[in-house]
Protein backbone atom coordinates (compact mmCIF):
# COMPACT_ATOMS: atom_id res chain seq x y z
CA UNK A 1 0.00 0.00 0.00
CA UNK A 2 1.01 2.96 -1.31
CA UNK A 3 1.33 6.09 1.91
CA UNK A 4 -1.06 8.88 1.65
CA UNK A 5 -1.07 11.48 4.28
CA UNK A 6 -4.26 12.13 4.74
CA UNK A 7 -5.23 8.84 5.74
CA UNK A 8 -6.72 6.44 8.75
CA UNK A 9 -4.63 4.31 9.12
CA UNK A 10 -4.17 1.06 11.88
CA UNK A 11 -1.59 -1.16 12.61
CA UNK A 12 -1.69 -4.62 13.78
CA UNK A 13 -5.10 -3.68 15.85
CA UNK A 14 -5.71 -7.05 18.20
CA UNK A 15 -8.71 -6.47 20.61
CA UNK A 16 -9.92 -9.17 22.98
CA UNK A 17 -12.41 -9.86 25.94
CA UNK A 18 -11.38 -11.93 28.75
CA UNK A 19 -9.48 -14.34 25.85
CA UNK A 20 -11.85 -13.73 23.20
CA UNK A 21 -10.26 -12.35 20.20
CA UNK A 22 -12.34 -9.70 18.56
CA UNK A 23 -9.86 -8.52 16.40
CA UNK A 24 -7.02 -10.22 15.33
CA UNK A 25 -4.18 -7.56 14.61
CA UNK A 26 -5.88 -5.64 11.89
CA UNK A 27 -3.83 -3.78 9.45
CA UNK A 28 -6.31 -0.84 7.75
CA UNK A 29 -5.86 2.46 5.62
CA UNK A 30 -8.91 4.10 5.00
CA UNK A 31 -7.77 6.88 2.24
CA UNK A 32 -9.35 10.39 2.12
CA UNK A 33 -11.24 11.45 -0.83
CA UNK A 34 -12.66 7.36 -1.12
CA UNK A 35 -15.61 5.70 0.14
CA UNK A 36 -14.37 2.66 1.42
CA UNK A 37 -16.94 0.33 2.70
CA UNK A 38 -16.37 -2.19 5.77
CA UNK A 39 -18.54 -5.31 5.76
CA UNK A 40 -18.90 -9.17 7.37
CA UNK A 41 -21.13 -10.82 9.17
CA UNK A 42 -23.01 -10.17 12.26
CA UNK A 43 -20.10 -10.55 14.94
CA UNK A 44 -17.44 -10.41 12.76
CA UNK A 45 -15.83 -7.13 14.64
CA UNK A 46 -16.90 -4.21 12.82
CA UNK A 47 -18.08 -2.14 15.08
CA UNK A 48 -15.87 -3.13 17.59
CA UNK A 49 -12.72 -1.54 15.11
CA UNK A 50 -14.86 1.66 14.86
CA UNK A 51 -14.67 1.37 18.19
CA UNK A 52 -11.21 1.27 18.06
CA UNK A 53 -10.60 3.73 15.77
CA UNK A 54 -12.52 6.45 17.95
CA UNK A 55 -11.19 5.80 21.70
CA UNK A 56 -14.25 4.39 22.91
CA UNK A 57 -11.94 0.89 23.02
CA UNK A 58 -8.26 0.10 23.34
CA UNK A 59 -6.92 -2.45 21.38
CA UNK A 60 -4.29 -4.20 23.56
CA UNK A 61 -2.25 -4.31 20.36
CA UNK A 62 -1.43 -1.89 17.61
CA UNK A 63 -1.48 1.46 16.76
CA UNK A 64 -3.65 4.02 14.93
CA UNK A 65 -2.61 7.02 13.37
CA UNK A 66 -4.10 9.93 11.26
CA UNK A 67 -2.46 11.74 8.64
CA UNK A 68 0.83 10.69 10.00
CA UNK A 69 0.17 11.79 13.40
CA UNK A 70 -0.24 9.16 16.23
CA UNK A 71 -3.99 8.92 18.06
CA UNK A 72 -2.81 6.22 20.81
CA UNK A 73 -3.73 6.98 23.84
CA UNK A 74 -6.22 9.82 23.22
CA UNK A 75 -9.75 9.89 24.51
CA UNK A 76 -12.85 9.43 22.58
CA UNK A 77 -13.21 13.33 23.09
CA UNK A 78 -9.88 14.54 21.67
CA UNK A 79 -9.98 12.38 18.95
CA UNK A 80 -13.53 14.38 17.75
CA UNK A 81 -11.79 17.29 18.34
CA UNK A 82 -9.61 16.20 15.37
CA UNK A 83 -12.70 15.41 13.58
CA UNK A 84 -12.63 11.75 13.40
CA UNK A 85 -16.65 11.82 14.15
CA UNK A 86 -18.90 8.65 13.84
CA UNK A 87 -22.58 7.48 13.65
CA UNK A 88 -24.35 4.57 15.79
CA UNK A 89 -25.19 1.40 15.03
CA UNK A 90 -28.17 1.63 17.60
CA UNK A 91 -29.51 4.86 17.45
CA UNK A 92 -28.04 7.48 20.16
CA UNK A 93 -30.03 10.72 19.86
CA UNK A 94 -30.93 12.35 23.40
CA UNK A 95 -34.09 11.84 23.62
CA UNK A 96 -34.69 15.09 25.66
CA UNK A 97 -33.81 17.69 22.37
CA UNK A 98 -35.21 18.03 18.95
CA UNK A 99 -33.93 16.75 16.09
CA UNK A 100 -32.63 20.09 15.07
CA UNK A 101 -30.70 20.13 18.53
CA UNK A 102 -29.74 17.02 18.55
CA UNK A 103 -28.12 17.23 15.23
CA UNK A 104 -26.59 21.17 16.77
CA UNK A 105 -24.87 18.58 18.70
CA UNK A 106 -22.25 17.42 15.97
CA UNK A 107 -21.73 21.11 15.58
CA UNK A 108 -20.83 21.99 19.09
CA UNK A 109 -17.34 21.59 19.60
CA UNK A 110 -16.32 24.00 16.76
CA UNK A 111 -18.20 26.44 19.40
CA UNK A 112 -16.99 28.10 22.71
CA UNK A 113 -19.14 30.65 24.00
CA UNK A 114 -18.74 31.04 27.95
CA UNK A 115 -20.74 29.58 30.90
CA UNK A 116 -21.74 33.23 31.15
CA UNK A 117 -23.76 32.86 27.97
CA UNK A 118 -25.05 29.90 29.26
CA UNK A 119 -27.06 31.32 31.68
CA UNK A 120 -27.54 34.82 30.90
CA UNK A 121 -29.31 36.17 27.81
CA UNK A 122 -26.04 37.53 26.40
CA UNK A 123 -25.62 38.15 22.72
CA UNK A 124 -22.86 35.71 22.60
CA UNK A 125 -24.86 32.77 23.32
CA UNK A 126 -27.43 33.95 21.02
CA UNK A 127 -25.68 34.47 18.25
CA UNK A 128 -23.58 30.78 18.94
CA UNK A 129 -26.72 28.71 18.74
CA UNK A 130 -28.24 30.86 16.03
CA UNK A 131 -25.38 29.61 13.46
CA UNK A 132 -25.17 25.91 14.90
CA UNK A 133 -29.02 25.96 14.44
CA UNK A 134 -28.44 27.39 10.57
CA UNK A 135 -25.38 24.54 10.10
CA UNK A 136 -28.26 21.78 11.29
CA UNK A 137 -31.25 22.94 9.18
CA UNK A 138 -28.45 22.93 6.14
CA UNK A 139 -27.84 19.02 6.59
CA UNK A 140 -31.46 18.47 6.95
CA UNK A 141 -32.40 19.45 4.47
CA UNK A 142 -29.85 17.91 2.53
CA UNK A 143 -30.88 14.84 3.89
CA UNK A 144 -34.78 15.30 3.16
CA UNK A 145 -35.66 16.03 7.04
CA UNK A 146 -36.36 20.19 7.10
CA UNK A 147 -40.04 19.25 8.45
CA UNK A 148 -38.66 17.37 11.13
CA UNK A 149 -36.64 19.71 13.05
CA UNK A 150 -38.73 20.62 15.54
CA UNK A 151 -39.96 17.08 16.60
CA UNK A 152 -38.45 14.70 19.01
CA UNK A 153 -36.39 11.93 18.15
CA UNK A 154 -39.00 9.68 19.37
CA UNK A 155 -41.86 11.04 17.27
CA UNK A 156 -39.93 9.66 14.35
CA UNK A 157 -39.88 6.28 12.54
CA UNK A 158 -36.78 4.22 13.16
CA UNK A 159 -35.03 4.61 9.36
CA UNK A 160 -35.77 8.92 9.96
CA UNK A 161 -33.84 8.48 13.33
CA UNK A 162 -31.34 6.80 11.97
CA UNK A 163 -31.18 9.87 9.11
CA UNK A 164 -30.83 12.06 12.01
CA UNK A 165 -27.58 10.24 13.74
CA UNK A 166 -25.89 10.77 9.87
CA UNK A 167 -27.24 14.09 10.09
CA UNK A 168 -25.30 15.02 13.34
CA UNK A 169 -22.26 13.09 12.02
CA UNK A 170 -21.65 15.06 9.26
CA UNK A 171 -22.59 18.39 10.15
CA UNK A 172 -19.26 19.22 11.77
CA UNK A 173 -17.68 18.83 8.47
CA UNK A 174 -15.68 16.05 9.56
CA UNK A 175 -12.56 15.05 8.40
CA UNK A 176 -13.01 11.04 9.10
CA UNK A 177 -16.46 10.17 9.31
CA UNK A 178 -17.02 6.44 10.39
CA UNK A 179 -20.91 5.34 9.53
CA UNK A 180 -22.00 1.94 11.14
CA UNK A 181 -24.97 0.64 9.35
CA UNK A 182 -26.48 3.88 8.01
CA UNK A 183 -29.02 2.33 5.73
CA UNK A 184 -30.29 -0.24 8.28
CA UNK A 185 -34.26 0.82 7.97
CA UNK A 186 -34.53 2.75 5.92
CA UNK A 187 -36.58 2.14 2.95
CA UNK A 188 -36.01 2.44 -0.79
CA UNK A 189 -35.99 6.29 -1.46
CA UNK A 190 -34.41 6.99 1.61
CA UNK A 191 -31.77 4.67 0.89
CA UNK A 192 -31.57 6.77 -2.62
CA UNK A 193 -31.29 9.99 -0.76
CA UNK A 194 -28.37 9.07 2.18
CA UNK A 195 -26.35 7.37 -1.26
CA UNK A 196 -26.27 10.63 -2.69
CA UNK A 197 -25.32 12.78 0.28
CA UNK A 198 -22.60 10.62 0.87
CA UNK A 199 -21.60 10.75 -2.95
CA UNK A 200 -21.51 14.48 -2.22
CA UNK A 201 -19.61 14.14 1.04
CA UNK A 202 -16.75 12.25 -0.85
CA UNK A 203 -14.59 15.04 -1.21
CA UNK A 204 -11.03 15.59 -1.49
CA UNK A 205 -10.36 15.09 2.32
CA UNK A 206 -12.58 13.10 4.16
CA UNK A 207 -11.92 9.60 4.83
CA UNK A 208 -15.44 8.15 4.58
CA UNK A 209 -15.88 4.78 5.91
CA UNK A 210 -19.77 2.95 5.74
CA UNK A 211 -20.36 -0.31 7.47
CA UNK A 212 -23.43 -1.95 5.78
CA UNK A 213 -25.40 -4.96 5.20
CA UNK A 214 -27.27 -3.66 2.41
CA UNK A 215 -24.69 -4.88 -0.19
CA UNK A 216 -26.55 -2.97 -3.42
CA UNK A 217 -25.39 0.44 -1.54
CA UNK A 218 -22.10 -0.74 -0.66
CA UNK A 219 -21.13 -2.06 -4.26
CA UNK A 220 -22.42 1.05 -5.54
CA UNK A 221 -20.75 3.88 -3.80
CA UNK A 222 -17.50 2.37 -2.37
CA UNK A 223 -14.30 2.46 -3.84
CA UNK A 224 -13.07 -0.08 -1.82
CA UNK A 225 -14.16 -2.74 0.42
CA UNK A 226 -12.80 -4.84 3.39
CA UNK A 227 -14.31 -7.65 4.08
CA UNK A 228 -13.75 -8.86 7.93
CA UNK A 229 -14.73 -12.66 9.42
CA UNK A 230 -14.16 -13.73 13.14
CA UNK A 231 -11.66 -10.38 13.30
CA UNK A 232 -9.81 -11.16 9.99
CA UNK A 233 -9.56 -9.52 6.83
CA UNK A 234 -10.35 -12.01 3.98
CA UNK A 235 -10.27 -9.99 0.91
CA UNK A 236 -9.83 -6.18 0.13
CA UNK A 237 -10.27 -4.37 -2.73
CA UNK A 238 -12.65 -2.90 -4.94
CA UNK A 239 -16.27 -4.03 -5.32
CA UNK A 240 -15.18 -6.48 -8.40
CA UNK A 241 -12.33 -7.78 -7.04
CA UNK A 242 -14.58 -8.49 -3.71
CA UNK A 243 -17.51 -9.70 -5.84
CA UNK A 244 -15.21 -12.15 -7.17
CA UNK A 245 -13.59 -13.56 -4.40
CA UNK A 246 -14.48 -17.04 -3.58
CA UNK A 247 -13.92 -16.56 0.25
CA UNK A 248 -16.24 -13.78 0.50
CA UNK A 249 -18.82 -15.42 -2.01
CA UNK A 250 -18.88 -18.36 0.87
CA UNK A 251 -18.67 -16.72 3.90
CA UNK A 252 -20.75 -13.64 3.12
CA UNK A 253 -22.35 -12.68 -0.62
CA UNK A 254 -23.36 -16.27 -1.68
CA UNK A 255 -25.67 -16.29 2.11
CA UNK A 256 -29.26 -16.49 1.15
CA UNK A 257 -30.46 -13.78 3.97
CA UNK A 258 -29.17 -10.45 3.74
CA UNK A 259 -28.27 -9.70 7.08
CA UNK B 1 -37.75 31.16 15.57
CA UNK B 2 -38.92 27.76 16.03
CA UNK B 3 -42.08 25.65 17.43
CA UNK B 4 -40.52 24.62 20.19
CA UNK B 5 -39.01 27.40 21.16
CA UNK B 6 -42.22 29.78 20.54
CA UNK B 7 -43.45 26.95 23.70
CA UNK B 8 -40.52 28.00 26.14
CA UNK B 9 -41.28 31.62 25.37
CA UNK B 10 -45.06 31.03 25.78
CA UNK B 11 -43.98 29.10 28.82
CA UNK B 12 -41.96 31.83 30.52
CA UNK B 13 -45.07 34.54 29.49
CA UNK B 14 -46.99 31.59 31.60
CA UNK B 15 -44.44 31.91 34.47
CA UNK B 16 -44.73 35.77 34.89
CA UNK B 17 -48.54 35.71 35.76
CA UNK B 18 -47.61 33.61 39.06
CA UNK B 19 -44.84 36.10 39.56
CA UNK B 20 -46.77 39.28 39.42
CA UNK B 21 -49.58 37.65 42.05
CA UNK B 22 -46.59 36.47 44.12
CA UNK B 23 -45.31 40.29 44.08
CA UNK B 24 -48.53 41.14 44.65
CA UNK B 25 -48.91 38.86 47.94
CA UNK B 26 -47.42 40.96 50.78
CA UNK B 27 -50.32 43.42 50.05
CA UNK B 28 -52.70 41.30 50.60
CA UNK B 29 -51.45 38.56 53.34
CA UNK B 30 -50.03 38.92 56.41
CA UNK B 31 -46.47 39.20 58.15
CA UNK B 32 -46.29 35.63 59.37
CA UNK B 33 -47.34 34.15 55.85
CA UNK B 34 -44.70 36.89 54.20
CA UNK B 35 -42.64 35.42 55.97
CA UNK B 36 -43.24 31.76 55.33
CA UNK B 37 -43.58 32.20 51.68
CA UNK B 38 -40.17 33.72 51.75
CA UNK B 39 -38.67 30.89 53.08
CA UNK B 40 -40.80 28.40 50.33
CA UNK B 41 -38.87 30.80 47.73
CA UNK B 42 -35.56 29.70 48.98
CA UNK B 43 -36.20 26.29 50.04
CA UNK B 44 -38.00 26.44 45.77
CA UNK B 45 -34.14 27.23 44.88
CA UNK B 46 -33.12 24.39 46.91
CA UNK B 47 -35.40 21.87 44.97
CA UNK B 48 -34.53 22.84 41.53
CA UNK B 49 -30.25 22.59 42.84
CA UNK B 50 -31.46 19.05 43.07
CA UNK B 51 -34.01 18.63 40.26
CA UNK B 52 -31.11 19.81 38.40
CA UNK B 53 -29.08 17.29 39.37
CA UNK B 54 -31.15 14.47 38.20
CA UNK B 55 -32.49 16.38 35.33
CA UNK B 56 -29.21 16.90 33.85
CA UNK B 57 -27.09 14.28 35.58
CA UNK B 58 -29.48 11.37 35.99
CA UNK B 59 -28.01 11.24 39.50
CA UNK B 60 -29.68 11.87 42.93
CA UNK B 61 -28.62 13.76 46.12
CA UNK B 62 -29.75 13.17 49.47
CA UNK B 63 -27.02 15.66 50.39
CA UNK B 64 -27.85 18.93 49.29
CA UNK B 65 -27.93 20.76 52.51
CA UNK B 66 -24.05 20.73 52.18
CA UNK B 67 -24.37 23.05 49.74
CA UNK B 68 -27.54 24.89 51.31
CA UNK B 69 -25.32 25.66 54.86
CA UNK B 70 -22.10 26.31 52.85
CA UNK B 71 -24.56 29.39 51.11
CA UNK B 72 -26.24 30.31 54.20
CA UNK B 73 -23.11 30.50 56.02
CA UNK B 74 -21.70 32.12 53.83
CA UNK B 75 -24.28 34.90 53.86
CA UNK B 76 -24.57 35.03 57.79
CA UNK B 77 -20.83 34.91 58.67
CA UNK B 78 -19.94 37.82 56.38
CA UNK B 79 -23.18 39.22 57.78
CA UNK B 80 -22.91 38.99 61.65
CA UNK B 81 -19.00 38.88 61.89
CA UNK B 82 -17.89 41.69 58.76
CA UNK B 83 -21.03 43.51 58.31
CA UNK B 84 -20.96 43.07 54.56
CA UNK B 85 -23.98 42.67 52.42
CA UNK B 86 -25.71 40.34 50.30
CA UNK B 87 -24.61 42.33 47.11
CA UNK B 88 -20.84 40.54 48.36
CA UNK B 89 -21.77 37.37 49.84
CA UNK B 90 -23.95 35.94 47.37
CA UNK B 91 -21.58 35.88 45.00
CA UNK B 92 -19.34 34.14 47.41
CA UNK B 93 -21.48 31.82 48.38
CA UNK B 94 -21.95 30.99 44.79
CA UNK B 95 -18.40 30.73 43.89
CA UNK B 96 -18.15 28.37 47.23
CA UNK B 97 -21.09 26.44 45.82
CA UNK B 98 -19.86 25.64 42.56
CA UNK B 99 -15.78 25.23 43.71
CA UNK B 100 -17.20 22.32 46.80
CA UNK B 101 -19.59 21.13 44.20
CA UNK B 102 -16.70 20.47 42.22
CA UNK B 103 -14.39 19.44 44.15
CA UNK B 104 -17.00 16.85 45.30
CA UNK B 105 -17.40 15.36 41.80
CA UNK B 106 -13.83 15.00 40.74
CA UNK B 107 -13.71 12.01 43.33
CA UNK B 108 -16.89 10.32 42.85
CA UNK B 109 -16.57 10.93 39.30
CA UNK B 110 -17.05 7.11 38.56
CA UNK B 111 -19.81 6.48 41.05
CA UNK B 112 -23.64 6.61 39.98
CA UNK B 113 -26.94 5.60 41.28
CA UNK B 114 -27.22 4.46 44.66
CA UNK B 115 -23.46 4.88 45.07
CA UNK B 116 -23.55 8.60 44.33
CA UNK B 117 -26.61 8.97 46.64
CA UNK B 118 -25.04 7.19 49.50
CA UNK B 119 -21.59 9.30 49.27
CA UNK B 120 -24.09 12.54 49.09
CA UNK B 121 -25.56 11.31 52.46
CA UNK B 122 -22.32 11.21 53.88
CA UNK B 123 -22.23 15.20 53.06
CA UNK B 124 -25.49 15.83 54.47
CA UNK B 125 -24.23 13.75 57.62
CA UNK B 126 -21.20 15.91 58.06
CA UNK B 127 -22.85 19.27 57.65
CA UNK B 128 -24.39 19.77 61.42
CA UNK B 129 -21.20 18.20 63.27
CA UNK B 130 -18.77 20.70 61.50
CA UNK B 131 -21.29 23.59 61.90
CA UNK B 132 -20.79 23.30 65.87
CA UNK B 133 -17.20 22.30 65.48
CA UNK B 134 -16.73 25.39 64.33
CA UNK B 135 -18.89 27.26 66.38
CA UNK B 136 -16.16 30.10 66.99
CA UNK B 137 -17.00 30.71 63.47
CA UNK B 138 -20.97 29.76 62.97
CA UNK B 139 -21.87 30.45 65.96
CA UNK B 140 -22.93 26.73 67.08
CA UNK B 141 -25.91 25.99 68.65
CA UNK B 142 -27.38 29.50 68.46
CA UNK B 143 -26.60 29.96 64.97
CA UNK B 144 -26.25 33.64 63.84
CA UNK B 145 -29.06 36.80 63.26
CA UNK B 146 -28.62 38.20 59.38
CA UNK B 147 -29.43 42.08 59.54
CA UNK B 148 -28.01 43.87 57.51
CA UNK B 149 -30.39 45.38 55.33
CA UNK B 150 -30.02 45.21 51.04
CA UNK B 151 -31.64 48.19 50.48
CA UNK B 152 -31.91 50.65 53.21
CA UNK B 153 -34.54 52.28 54.57
CA UNK B 154 -36.93 49.29 52.95
CA UNK B 155 -39.02 47.75 55.92
CA UNK B 156 -37.60 44.21 56.22
CA UNK B 157 -39.88 41.96 56.45
CA UNK B 158 -40.57 42.99 52.38
CA UNK B 159 -36.86 43.35 51.82
CA UNK B 160 -36.78 39.16 52.78
CA UNK B 161 -40.17 37.92 50.91
CA UNK B 162 -38.99 40.45 47.76
CA UNK B 163 -35.27 39.30 47.88
CA UNK B 164 -36.42 35.65 48.25
CA UNK B 165 -38.58 36.11 45.36
CA UNK B 166 -36.28 37.83 43.31
CA UNK B 167 -33.31 35.13 43.71
CA UNK B 168 -35.76 32.25 42.71
CA UNK B 169 -37.18 33.97 39.66
CA UNK B 170 -33.51 34.56 38.46
CA UNK B 171 -32.19 31.00 39.38
CA UNK B 172 -35.48 29.62 37.67
CA UNK B 173 -34.83 32.02 34.37
CA UNK B 174 -30.98 31.34 34.09
CA UNK B 175 -31.70 27.92 34.36
CA UNK B 176 -34.24 27.82 31.76
CA UNK B 177 -32.13 29.31 29.47
CA UNK B 178 -29.28 26.98 30.17
CA UNK B 179 -31.73 24.49 28.83
CA UNK B 180 -30.68 26.09 25.42
CA UNK B 181 -27.42 26.78 25.62
CA UNK B 182 -24.43 24.82 23.61
CA UNK B 183 -23.64 23.42 26.93
CA UNK B 184 -27.02 22.34 28.55
CA UNK B 185 -27.80 20.26 25.31
CA UNK B 186 -24.64 18.25 25.21
CA UNK B 187 -24.94 17.63 29.01
CA UNK B 188 -28.19 16.12 28.25
CA UNK B 189 -26.90 13.92 25.54
CA UNK B 190 -24.06 12.65 28.30
CA UNK B 191 -27.04 11.80 30.45
CA UNK B 192 -28.82 9.38 27.81
CA UNK B 193 -25.75 8.23 25.82
CA UNK B 194 -22.31 9.37 27.73
CA UNK B 195 -20.49 7.66 24.58
CA UNK B 196 -21.97 9.35 21.71
CA UNK B 197 -21.55 12.67 24.08
CA UNK B 198 -17.57 11.28 23.97
CA UNK B 199 -17.82 10.43 20.37
CA UNK B 200 -18.69 14.21 20.14
CA UNK B 201 -16.02 15.92 22.03
CA UNK B 202 -17.74 15.78 25.87
CA UNK B 203 -16.07 13.72 27.78
CA UNK B 204 -18.44 12.31 30.52
CA UNK B 205 -15.89 13.31 33.35
CA UNK B 206 -16.34 16.67 32.16
CA UNK B 207 -20.03 16.27 32.11
CA UNK B 208 -19.89 15.30 35.69
CA UNK B 209 -18.57 17.72 36.67
CA UNK B 210 -20.03 20.93 35.44
CA UNK B 211 -23.60 19.07 36.46
CA UNK B 212 -22.21 18.89 40.43
CA UNK B 213 -20.38 22.47 39.94
CA UNK B 214 -23.68 24.33 38.63
CA UNK B 215 -26.11 22.34 41.26
CA UNK B 216 -23.87 22.89 43.93
CA UNK B 217 -23.56 26.86 43.19
CA UNK B 218 -27.48 26.75 42.82
CA UNK B 219 -27.55 24.77 46.12
CA UNK B 220 -25.36 27.35 47.54
CA UNK B 221 -27.65 30.37 46.38
CA UNK B 222 -30.93 28.22 48.05
CA UNK B 223 -28.45 28.85 51.22
CA UNK B 224 -27.90 32.35 50.68
CA UNK B 225 -31.65 33.35 50.33
CA UNK B 226 -32.51 30.88 53.17
CA UNK B 227 -29.99 32.43 55.51
CA UNK B 228 -31.66 36.44 54.55
CA UNK B 229 -35.01 35.53 54.05
CA UNK B 230 -35.56 33.35 57.17
CA UNK B 231 -33.36 35.73 59.31
CA UNK B 232 -31.39 33.10 61.22
CA UNK B 233 -28.81 30.68 59.92
CA UNK B 234 -28.23 27.41 62.78
CA UNK B 235 -27.59 23.50 62.44
CA UNK B 236 -30.80 22.98 62.90
CA UNK B 237 -31.76 23.97 59.54
CA UNK B 238 -29.30 22.27 57.35
CA UNK B 239 -30.57 18.65 59.36
CA UNK B 240 -29.92 15.18 57.29
CA UNK B 241 -33.83 15.46 57.07
CA UNK B 242 -33.97 18.99 55.55
CA UNK B 243 -31.76 17.15 53.00
CA UNK B 244 -34.17 14.46 52.51
CA UNK B 245 -37.23 16.78 51.97
CA UNK B 246 -35.23 18.54 49.55
CA UNK B 247 -35.08 15.87 47.70
CA UNK B 248 -39.06 15.10 48.89
CA UNK B 249 -39.72 18.31 47.03
CA UNK B 250 -38.03 17.44 43.77
CA UNK B 251 -39.95 14.29 43.62
CA UNK B 252 -43.36 15.46 44.01
CA UNK B 253 -42.36 18.78 41.44
CA UNK B 254 -41.55 15.61 39.11
CA UNK B 255 -37.91 16.85 39.00
CA UNK B 256 -39.19 20.14 37.28
CA UNK B 257 -37.30 23.06 36.36
CA UNK B 258 -39.71 25.33 36.15
CA UNK B 259 -40.84 28.37 38.10
CA UNK B 260 -44.09 27.05 38.92
CA UNK B 261 -42.87 23.20 39.50
CA UNK B 262 -40.22 23.93 41.72
CA UNK B 263 -42.51 26.48 43.99
CA UNK B 264 -44.66 23.42 44.11
CA UNK B 265 -41.82 21.70 45.60
CA UNK B 266 -40.60 24.46 47.81
CA UNK B 267 -44.16 24.88 48.92
CA UNK B 268 -44.08 20.81 49.96
CA UNK B 269 -40.40 21.60 51.96
CA UNK B 270 -41.96 24.92 53.81
CA UNK B 271 -45.51 24.71 54.33
CA UNK B 272 -46.09 20.93 54.56
CA UNK B 273 -44.41 20.37 57.72
CA UNK B 274 -45.56 23.60 59.27
CA UNK B 275 -50.08 23.13 58.13
CA UNK B 276 -49.20 19.94 59.83
CA UNK B 277 -47.74 20.52 62.94
CA UNK B 278 -50.51 20.34 64.76
CA UNK B 279 -51.28 17.02 64.55
CA UNK B 280 -48.26 16.71 66.86
CA UNK B 281 -47.08 12.83 67.17
CA UNK B 282 -48.80 11.96 64.10
CA UNK B 283 -46.89 14.59 61.91
CA UNK B 284 -44.53 11.89 60.08
CA UNK B 285 -47.63 9.75 59.60
CA UNK B 286 -49.55 12.92 57.78
CA UNK B 287 -46.63 13.75 55.76
CA UNK B 288 -46.23 10.15 54.65
CA UNK B 289 -49.78 10.40 53.35
CA UNK B 290 -49.58 13.50 51.30
CA UNK B 291 -46.27 12.41 50.14
CA UNK B 292 -47.81 9.80 48.95
CA UNK B 293 -51.03 11.63 47.84
CA UNK B 294 -48.74 14.45 45.53
CA UNK B 295 -47.01 11.57 44.08
CA UNK B 296 -50.39 9.36 43.12
CA UNK B 297 -52.10 12.25 41.94
CA UNK B 298 -49.10 13.14 39.88
CA UNK B 299 -48.99 10.01 38.23
CA UNK B 300 -52.47 9.68 37.57
CA UNK B 301 -53.37 13.34 36.74
CA UNK B 302 -52.21 13.21 33.12
CA UNK B 303 -54.27 9.93 32.42
CA UNK B 304 -57.56 11.45 34.11
CA UNK B 305 -57.01 14.64 31.99
CA UNK B 306 -57.20 12.10 28.68
CA UNK B 307 -59.94 10.34 29.58
CA UNK B 308 -62.16 13.28 30.93
CA UNK B 309 -60.65 15.05 27.40
CA UNK B 310 -62.22 11.67 25.64
CA UNK B 311 -65.47 11.52 27.22
CA UNK B 312 -65.80 15.83 26.25
CA UNK B 313 -64.98 14.77 22.74
CA UNK B 314 -66.65 11.67 22.43
CA UNK B 315 -69.86 13.86 23.74
N1 LIG C 1 -17.80 -4.59 25.12
C1 LIG C 1 -17.73 -5.88 24.74
N2 LIG C 1 -17.58 -6.85 25.66
C2 LIG C 1 -17.50 -8.15 25.28
N3 LIG C 1 -17.59 -8.57 24.03
C3 LIG C 1 -17.75 -7.65 23.06
C4 LIG C 1 -17.83 -6.26 23.37
N4 LIG C 1 -17.99 -5.59 22.21
C5 LIG C 1 -18.03 -6.49 21.24
N5 LIG C 1 -17.87 -7.74 21.74
C6 LIG C 1 -17.84 -8.98 20.96
O1 LIG C 1 -17.04 -8.77 19.84
C7 LIG C 1 -17.57 -9.46 18.71
C8 LIG C 1 -17.71 -8.50 17.57
O2 LIG C 1 -18.75 -7.60 17.84
P1 LIG C 1 -19.07 -6.36 16.94
O3 LIG C 1 -20.20 -5.62 17.56
O4 LIG C 1 -17.84 -5.61 16.68
O5 LIG C 1 -19.55 -7.07 15.59
P2 LIG C 1 -20.16 -6.42 14.30
O6 LIG C 1 -19.32 -6.88 13.17
O7 LIG C 1 -20.35 -4.99 14.45
O8 LIG C 1 -21.55 -7.18 14.21
P3 LIG C 1 -22.99 -6.66 13.77
O9 LIG C 1 -23.06 -6.78 12.29
O10 LIG C 1 -23.94 -7.60 14.43
O11 LIG C 1 -23.14 -5.26 14.26
C9 LIG C 1 -18.88 -10.07 19.14
O12 LIG C 1 -18.67 -11.43 19.41
C10 LIG C 1 -19.22 -9.34 20.41
O13 LIG C 1 -19.91 -10.17 21.30
MG1 LIG D 1 -21.93 -3.74 14.55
Amino acid sequence: MDQVTNALRGDGIALSFGGIKVLKGLDVEFRAGEITGLIGPNGAGKTSLFNCLTGAYRPQHGSITYAGTSLDGLPPAARAGKGIVRSFQHVALCPDLSVRENVMIGVARNYSAGWASAFLPLSAGRKERQDMAAAADRVLADLGLADSADLLPSELPPGTQRLVEIARAIVGKPSVLLLDEPAAGLNNSETRDLMKVLRKLASTDLVLVVVEHDMDLVMSICDRIYVLNFGEFVAVGTPEEVRGNEDVVRIYLGSDDDE
Amino acid sequence: MTQRLQDIAASSIASWIPVAILAALPFIVGGSWTFTLGLCFANSIGVLAVSFLVRYGGEVSIGHTFFTALGAYAVGVLDTRFGVSLWASVPLALLLGVSLGIAFAWPSRNLHGIYLAVTTLALALAVPEMINNLDWITGGYEGLYVSTPLVPGVEMGLQRYYLGLAMLVAVAAAVARFRLSRQGMTLLLAKTHPAAADAFGTRRVWARIAVMGISGGIGALCGATLAFSGSTVSPGGFTFWQAIFLLVGSVVSFYGLSLVRVLIGGAFVTLVPQLLSASGAWIPVFYGLSLLGMILLGHYLPRIQKTLARRKGGA
